[in-house]
């Protein structure tokens, strides 16, 4: 199974301990719905989405989420953090099919 | 007469300035933070991962091109061009393709994500830099620009429409969605593009195509003359505007 | 054939290619509707907000600030923000923020569960809307307590290409 390619984006690119960032994450997924129908074989598709995304610093979660079939194909995900010391941001993802992923940034505050 | 009745009936439909559905400035700000987090940057860093692992990156372009590696950028902000050992106009897709084959490898196709994902990178690599197309630097161009701008201005298809038709009327509203000027909003200078209705990374040619397919048209094959031409065309509206490389785009 | 004559002949051999009209996977998806197929996650607004709920009042409130477009591009990606001021600390703070929507057959979109380690209640997403209507950000505090603010969106269907 190819892994799913995601990206997270800490903004602003410079900050210091104490500072509030904001996680950006995207990862490619079809997020099917399980409603559509493809117009050539005329079957439904299955549905196929995320269901599950979980923040962490250093292993500590500090977001869940339960994520449904609305929401947008390849999705994107935003929340903010307090950083409190150099570390890394990992955020793990399930879909309903039970597959998994994980994308890592490392948290480098200066100062 | 059909025809022509048929394309006034048509083009008189569309409506100038329609308030309803213009964008608040709100509204505006909203899409162009969207551009900030842009699922096509996966692609295009896909893109440069396929340019270092199959076309040995910036050193094995330079070189195929024939231009020093501290002039590289600048250059690809130059396309589509004329390349001399190519025998023709082409675009960095095309550039792609004939390294693979230079190499003794198999080519991947235009429109294939190796083609795409990889172009966008290449592409990237000029951002920020002005498009410097010039569609006179020599007689191979010329021609390409002068085919491409024949096609933007020939009515073809069962509506009797050229681009012309939508495209001059600027501000004008086609089913719900903006027909800009190309040139004002850097249409050269930000394909590739995510388009969100298709939630995929496409090609300037693959969205001509489909703009083709809705006019009544029958679609222009990737990489042919005429379809460089009409590029051609296209980017150096954008040249002329004085406008900077952006990829990749975020489009409906 | 000599390598340089076959790169020299690319752009004459995709001129003469046929012309076939594009079928990107994406494009023979149909847009979900609100038919006949029924979904396994299907809920409407009033049944996912009582799940989320309960019995409590969850009023109207401009202490949530929901940011979406008044028209969306397209449906398939609208963009939705939610910012709700509070000091986010283990006292006081947003528990979690659910973003819903009032006609799709499942009218929940996303449930947040954020700490005081987010600093801010915030939350970003795209979400898919399959007609015009409303995205309602429903919002528990860590006392309890429920608010919420939904605005109507346009979703134009149509467009080029």
């Amino acid at each position: 199974m190819a892994e799913r390619k995601a990206m997270i984006k800490i903004k602003p690119k410079k900050y210091k301990v104490g500072d509030t960032v904001k996680v950006d994450f995207v990862v490619i997924h079809p997020m099917d719905t399980g409603m559509a129908t493809d117009k050539e074989t005329k079957k439904v598709i299955p549905a196929h989405y995320i269901n599950e995304v979980t923040f962490s610093f250093d292993g500590e979660p500090f977001t869940k989420m339960t994520i449904w079939e609305s929401v947008s194909k390849n999705p994107y995900f935003s929340v903010n953090y307090k950083v409190t010391k150099k570390g890394k941001i990992t955020v793990d993802f399930t879909d309903n099919l039970g597959e998994k992923g994980s994308k890592s940034k490392k948290l480098k505050p200066k100062g | 007469m059909k025809k022509i009745l048929l394309t006034v009936a048509f083009v008189s439909s569309l409506a100038i300035s329609g308030e309803q559905f213009s964008m608040s400035d709100a509204d505006k700000k909203m899409y162009e933070e969207m551009k900030e987090n842009n699922p096509a940057d996966i692609f295009v860093a896909d893109g440069e991962e396929k340019f270092e692992e199959l076309f040995g990156g910036e050193e094995a372009l330079a070189k195929f091109l024939e231009v020093s590696e501290k002039e590289l950028y600048r250059y690809i902000a130059g396309f589509p061009r004329y390349i001399k050992k190519m025998g023709n106009v082409v675009g960095l897709d095309q550039v792609l393709q004939a390294m693979q084959v230079e190499a003794g490898k198999k080519m991947a196709p235009l429109g294939s994500e190796v083609i795409d994902f990889t172009s966008a990178y290449v592409k990237s690599l000029a951002n920020d830099e002005n498009i410097t197309i010039d569609v006179e630097a020599d007689d191979a161009i010329k021609a390409s620009y002068a085919l491409g701008e024949k096609i933007y201005s020939t009515r073809r298809g069962y509506r009797g429409l050229s681009c012309k038709s939508c495209h001059a009327m600027a501000g004008a509203l086609l089913r719900t969605q903006r027909l800009p000027d190309m040139g004002e909003v850097n249409t050269g200078g930000t394909w590739p593009a995510y388009r969100m209705t298709m939630s995929k990374l496409v090609t300037l040619q693959e969205r001509s195509q489909k703009c083709m397919i809705d006019a009544g048209q029958k679609p222009l094959p990737l990489g042919s003359k005429e379809m460089v031409g009409l590029e051609v065309y296209i980017t150096n509206m954008a040249k002329e505007k004085k406008q900077v490389i952006e990829i990749p785009g975020l489009k409906r | 054939m000599e390598r340089r004559s076959f790169i020299k002949s690319l752009v004459a051999v995709s001129t003469v290619a046929v012309a076939t009209p594009i079928m990107a996977k994406e494009e023979a998806k149909e847009a979900p509707k609100k038919s006949d197929t029924k979904g396994p996650n299907d809920m409407p607004f009033d049944v996912a907000l009582k799940a989320i709920a309960g019995d409590k009042e969850v009023k109207e409130s401009d202490k949530v600030k929901l940011s979406v477009p008044e028209i969306a591009e397209n449906g398939a990606v609208v963009p939705v923000k939610v910012e709700v001021d509070s000091p986010m600390t283990e006292k006081e703070y947003v528990k979690a923020i659910h973003i819903l929507n009032t006609k799709n057959s499942n009218a929940r979109c996303a449930d947040v569960m954020l700490t005081p380690a987010n600093a801010k209640g915030y939350f970003a997403t795209r979400v898919k809307l399959a007609q015009t209507q409303e995205v309602v950000a429903v919002v528990e505090l860590s006392d309890g307590t429920f608010m919420k603010k939904g605005k109507s969106i346009k979703v134009t269907i149509g467009g080029c290409g």
